[in-house]
């Protein structure tokens, strides 16, 4: 009938392989600590690694991405009025998406694997992308952009030189929240595919490892905390004169 | 001081561009696998078949006992020089046999009774292992794929119950698990609807009184032993069950089936990768997989938290398959 | 098309317990983060202090990846719906919180000056003035809070279940076409949650201010103002 194997560990049969001792796991890991730090630095780089920069790279890849192209859509958008409602309400729409849900209906479309990644990723960028460059040229103040005029700029010039670097700390604080929900949704996308920080929290769920799904949970609590504290710091190397600015409602 | 602010501007574009060109250049491209050149060592007069041949990608399914398999087949066949692409935890049968059917992944190891029962959806029970083995190679070499196998070591299903909980019962076999007014079953979601599952057990042992709860796979033991469900199922090579304090309940009718490997693997794919020369890797690893080996490496996985990947190269190396541990 | 019409007949049941399991988890991440966040940030917009604090708790909720989350709660608590709630008030608490803080902090100076002025005691400013006043933007966090929440809910089912997620991660069981199916009815009930906070959020403004252009779009004109806000509160604590 079934053959139930709940044999002990037996010593090797003549014709049988050699299993060879595996080493026993110290008493943290016996059992199953919620963080034994020895097991954790140990396996570290062989485990945690690789998947530190698969995140990484599939969050710059995936900003950088959908900032081209709610870049396009901002100045497009700037221009013509009618442009903004159906882009902004398509781009909405993704929010309402469960970011599971969505991996794995594209997966028989873009298949399992970075393509699928990418593009989900980017969608669930260009909302917040969009909305922030355009708030940021809409709120540049019309007398400066007079002045600009006045002073014999072209529209194309006056883009360039006084409304985008005006907008540029709501483009940055823009790219801040998109870079720490991209680095939160990648984590999801292991649910298909075993790339990134979410593929040994996935796999450590399937096998009970304790250390192994907490670990990976605060690597990737770290990465996103310090891509927001690198943002922040970006945006006031790249415009330290928000400081004194201050913002009446 | 425009220009001040339109340097800014221009300084994080820059930035930004640059630091996705890094990204993306380092770090190749489908990295899901100890890809190539495993270092091997040179054995003497190394056949190296897979030198040449096009990547395989093998993908396994979610648990730990696939995760072993998954990097056995992968570093054996490294060593012997072929490109393989592993793609760990795809997800249960069902996704991970349609990733093959679609050619997302060319082959991974699947257990022959639910190649019948979940698979095939062949509700029949077959009552010897060799039966059922056949059934399941009759039915993916009229699907277009190979099989080659099966292994030694099987590893079926079953429903386990805290060892107090049995004696409380007086449960032995999955059969008097009727005898109660109900009782809560801890599974992986498919398991609800699968014969070689929740189905099977209605329709064989008459079981109705179950009441389902959903767990991921991984999780049952640790829900067991907090008392958030009756039941839990269970395979039966987990380390787990060695320590005594489960009781398995007996599964007489084999509703669960027979459970031995097979690597399966599209035809098309295996005549590209040399047909008999590729199977010849295969089955030198799975002719060391007994019950024993397959308990003992999972043992090493689950309990001690040790890598698959170090696992499965320990006892490659120490039988011989790979020149040096990976 | 017609899989998806026969999945909803045969599921029907089902579906309408998971809909409702699925409001429920969703309702109470909600229903905490509103109890913490709210208050707080009314409290700290009316006195204008503690903007570091309001932006900072903020911001470092934002960043805490929902499944990390989930999985750190899932060693400490075991299975339980604990550890989806943890991550849905955690994505709740930054929109209501800056939104909150943002719209009572810049209510009209002169208003509130003119309230105390006509001897209004502090509280009586507070909630005849200030709140009327700053309903528009806080309802605005609350309604992308929800649309969050409400996306995010189906995570629950990794580690304790319930709710429409116990559909959308078990293709194995009913094939994509049920986890397209469990998906749209996400992402209605997004839409009908934002819906349902614009019409009280119209009911509750007072005559005379500006009422937002779109009722029923379901994030513009609330991530409008609160991306607006949010904007403007992580570019002011710079």
């Amino acid at each position: 009938m079934s053959a139930l194997a709940v044999a002990p560990l037996a010593p090797l049969a003549q014709s049988g392989p050699v299993i060879p001792n595996f080493g026993r796991g110290d008493d943290c890991i016996r059992n199953n600590g919620n963080f034994c730090t020895q097991w954790f630095i140990d396996n570290f780089r062989e485990r945690f690694l690789p998947r530190v920069g698969e995140h990484i790279k599939m969050t710059v890849i995936a900003v950088v991405l959908g900032f081209i192209i709610a870049f396009v859509a901002a100045l497009i958008a700037h221009r013509r009025r009618g442009f903004e409602a159906p882009f902004a309400n398509l781009a909405s729409l993704f929010y309402t998406i469960p970011s599971i849900a969505l991996f794995q209906i594209m997966v028989p479309i873009t298949g399992i694997g970075w393509t699928t990644i990418i593009i989900a990723l980017v969608s669930y960028t260009l909302l917040i992308l969009f909305r922030n460059i355009l708030t940021g040229l809409r709120e540049v103040p019309s007398e400066v952009k007079e002045a600009a005029e006045g002073m014999g700029l072209t529209r194309r010039q006056t883009l360039v030189r006084v409304e985008l670097p005006l907008a540029v700390p709501a483009i940055i604080a823009g790219l801040r929240v998109a870079t720490v929900t991209t680095i939160s949704l990648a984590t999801i996308a292991a649910f298909i595919t075993p790339l990134g920080l979410g593929a040994p929290i996935f796999s450590a769920i399937q096998t009970g490892a304790n250390t192994e799904f907490v670990g990976a949970s605060l690597l990737a609590i770290a990465l996103a905390l310090l891509a927001d504290v690198l943002i922040v710091l970006t945006q006031r190397i790249v415009s330290p004169w928000t400081r004194a600015r201050r913002r009446s409602a | 001081m425009h220009k001040g602010r339109g340097r800014g501007l221009l300084t994080l574009l820059s930035t930004l561009a640059a630091l996705a060109l890094f990204v993306a250049g380092c770090g190749g491209s489908d990295s899901s696998s100890s890809s190539s050149s495993s270092s091997g060592g040179s054995s003497a007069a190394s056949s190296q078949p897979g030198k040449g041949k096009p990547a395989v990608t093998i993908g396994t399914k979610d648990f730990t006992e696939e995760f072993v398999l998954g990097e056995l087949y992968a570093q054996a066949l490294q060593a012997k020089g072929y490109t393989v692409n592993l793609k760990r935890n795809i997800g249960a049968t069902e996704i991970t046999d349609k990733a093959l059917t679609s050619k997302q992944i060319d082959a991974y190891p699947e257990y022959t009774g639910i190649t019948t029962a979940v698979v095939a959806k062949d509700d029949t029970l077959s009552p010897t292992k060799e039966e059922t083995a056949k059934k399941a190679k009759d039915f993916y070499e009229k699907r277009g794929q190979v099989v080659v196998g099966p292994t030694p070591f099987q590893d079926v299903d079953a429903i386990a119950t805290t060892k107090a909980f049995a004696a409380k019962h007086n449960l032995k076999s999955v059969a008097d698990l009727k005898k109660l007014p109900s009782f809560s079953l801890g599974a992986r979601p498919e398991f609800k609807s699968r014969f070689t599952g929740l189905v099977g057990m209605e329709k064989e042992y008459g079981i109705k009184n179950a009441d389902f709860r959903q767990l991921a796979l991984g999780l049952q033991y640790k829900a067991l032993d907090k008392g958030d469900v009756d039941a839990a199922n269970v395979f039966s090579t987990d380390a787990q069950l060695a320590s005594g304090k489960y009781t398995v309940l007996q599964d007489p009718k084999g509703v669960f089936g027979f459970q031995q490997v097979y690597f399966v693997i599209n035809k098309d794919k295996y005549d590209a990768l040399g047909g008999a020369q590729f199977s010849a890797v295969i089955d030198s690893v799975n002719k060391l997989l007994t019950n024993d080996a397959m308990q003992s490496m999972n043992a090493a996985v689950d309990l001690d938290k040790k890598d698959p990947k170090a696992v499965a190269g320990q006892f490659l190396q120490a039988n011989g398959l790979t020149g040096s541990s990976s | 098309m017609s899989d998806l019409i026969n999945f909803y007949k045969d599921n029907a049941s089902l579906l309408f317990e998971k809909t409702l399991a699925h409001l429920g988890i969703a309702g109470l991440g909600m229903a905490i983060a509103l109890v913490l966040a709210l208050p707080l940030g009314v409290y700290l917009g009316h006195k204008h202090a503690g903007a570091f604090l309001a932006i900072n708790i903020s911001n470092v909720f934002r960043a805490l990846p929902s499944l990390a989350l989930i999985a750190i709660s899932l060693a400490l608590f075991g299975l339980s719906l604990l550890n989806v709630e943890v991550a849905l008030v955690a994505l709740a608490v930054p929109p209501i919180l800056t939104n909150a803080y943002t719209a009572v902090d810049g209510v009209d100076p002169d208003a509130v000056e003119a309230a105390r002025g006509m001897g209004m005691t502090e509280r009586q400013v507070l909630t005849g003035v200030e709140l009327p006043l700053a309903w528009p933007l806080i309802f605005a966090g609350i309604r992308t809070a929800a649309v969050y929440v409400v996306a995010t809910a189906p995570l629950a089912a990794i580690a304790g279940g319930g709710g429409l997620g116990d559909i959308i991660l078990n293709q194995p069981t009913y094939g994509l076409v049920g986890v397209i199916g469990a998906t749209l009815i996400v992402v209605v009930l997004a839409f009908a949650v934002d819906a349902l906070f614009a019409l009280v959020q119209r009911a509750v403004t007072p005559r005379g201010l500006a009422v937002p252009r779109e009722l029923t779009t379901i994030v513009p004109a609330g991530t409008d103002t609160a991306v607006t806000a949010e904007t403007a509160a992580t570019v002011e604590q710079v």
